[in-house]
């Protein structure tokens, strides 16, 4: 399973929510090609960076300096956030050392974007499904829909898409632990990847997410509050 | 029935599940009768070499393993579930495996290379295959197909004529084998979408 550091980036700084709250956020690093930099000596093998000012606006807001994070580490970066047209998927797409880009909201509105996408970047499109008590939740998580994200993950699944990235709402940010029994009625139900998110925030939610079956797990507060080392999770998700 | 082999090393509901949805009836077990009463067998493992044949060893399952193969049910291991049938692997250590197939089991080097792209190991994401021959598992599984891997470790069989599709990482890998009813492919059909079920499929159609 491998462990993967996230960059929440807003208003170009590195920073935490809590429960995807805008309006409570901790600013962690005012250099996130630092923070970046941080986690590649740390041993990561992949970097979730998310845009959350484009999460909201639909607009890539935050690109030149996740480009500037993308190319000045050698650990492949996986980007999400706000992507909602083709324009902007292939600007991320065709920046060197961004792996994939992860697509959320426009999933959820239009799967054949996913489809014609993935088809022409084959392995390299992620789907993100966000959900609060087990609805899937839209443009920066404001917007709840009447969606079970079971249900979205089923339809999206052959839609040609790399892997799923579940987050829980709930958990994110609350170093309470990770919705363990969601993720695993997600990895039991599909039949791609997939990658959990949120909440994780101790070896032990690492360990349980590794049984159930998670190829990956995303931690963000955990690592910059020090309630994990970055080193430990990736030792514990290799089992 | 299709027994899919449980030694405690990962989730198989996945596998399981899978089967399920390509209309077999699939069961998770490590009862030896059942194994032996199953119409196809399927040897699922992910994690180290080692671990994986301890864990056969310890829950009886080698000799059975062994002895449905021969027997010339169907048999289909999917990623460690691959390596496990050759002689042996070097991953910590060298590790004796089933010694059904002739070859070994070797890490990636460290300095693969696409282009200029220094390629990573674990080999970890989609990636195309390649068929060398034809077999019923790739009915509707054209070359150029993606699946979903996740190694640090490949097999290479001493003989050529087991090899059923390549792939390439910084060099040319054996990403399944074919030989009489052993079937084997080093991705993770469970987790290939569409295309993953496809090869399911065909497999629970195999006699």
């Amino acid at each position: 399973m491998i462990v993967v550091p996230a960059i929440d980036i807003k208003g170009g700084r590195c920073v935490r929510l809590r429960q995807g709250r805008m309006d409570d956020e901790t600013v962690y690093s005012e250099d996130p090609v630092g923070v970046a930099k941080r986690w590649e000596a740390a041993g990561a093998r992949l970097i979730h960076i998310v845009d959350l000012d484009a999460a909201v606006t639909g607009r890539p807001v935050n690109y030149d300096t996740i480009a500037a994070i993308a190319s000045s580490t050698d650990v492949p970066v996986q980007v999400g956030g706000g992507i909602r047209d083709a324009s902007t998927a292939t600007r991320y797409l065709d920046l060197g050392g961004v792996k994939r880009i992860i697509i959320g909201t426009a999933a959820f509105e239009d799967e054949r974007f996913v489809k014609e996408l993935a088809g022409c970047y084959p392995g390299r499109v992620a789907v993100g499904i966000d959900a609060k008590d087990g609805r899937v939740a839209i443009k920066g998580w404001v917007e709840v829909t009447g969606m079970d994200a079971v249900e979205l993950a089923l339809r999206l699944e052959d839609s040609g898409a790399a892997c799923i990235i579940y987050t829980d709402i709930s958990k994110d940010g609350m170093l309470a632990g990770p919705n363990v029994e969601a993720t695993r009625r997600l990895v039991d139900s599909v039949s791609i990847p997939v990658v959990a998110s949120g909440g994780v925030s101790s070896i032990k939610d690492v360990e349980e997410l590794r049984k159930i079956g998670a190829e990956g797990v995303i931690i963000g507060k955990a690592l910059y509050s020090g309630t994990i080392e970055l080193e430990q999770a990736i030792e514990a998700a290799r089992g | 029935m299709i027994a899919i082999v449980d030694y405690d090393m990962g989730n198989l509901r996945s596998v399981e599940k899978a089967f399920e949805r390509v209309g077999a009836d699939a069961v998770v077990t490590r009862d030896l009768r059942m194994i032996d009463g199953a119409s196809h067998v399927v040897l699922p493992g992910v994690g180290a070499f080692k671990a994986c044949m301890d864990n056969l060893e310890r829950y009886g399952l080698v000799d059975t393993i062994i002895r449905n193969i021969e027997s010339g049910k169907p048999f289909l291991g999917i990623c460690l579930g691959l390596q496990l049938l050759f002689e042996e692997s070097t991953e910590d250590g060298t590790h004796k495996g089933l010694g059904l197939i002739k070859g070994r089991v070797v890490r990636f080097p460290s300095n693969l290379k696409e282009g200029e792209e220094e390629l990573k190991v674990p080999h970890m994401g989609w990636n195309d295959i390649k068929r060398k021959k034809d077999s019923p598992l790739l009915r509707g599984v054209p070359d150029g197909s993606f699946f979903y891997f996740v190694h640090s470790y490949y097999a290479a069989p001493e003989d050529s004529s087991v090899i059923l599709t390549t792939t390439e990482y910084g060099m040319e890998f054996t990403s399944s084998i074919a030989k009489d009813n052993i079937l084997a492919c080093q991705f993770h059909p469970e987790k290939s979408q569409t295309i993953g079920l496809q090869v399911l499929g065909n497999f629970k159609d195999m006699r």
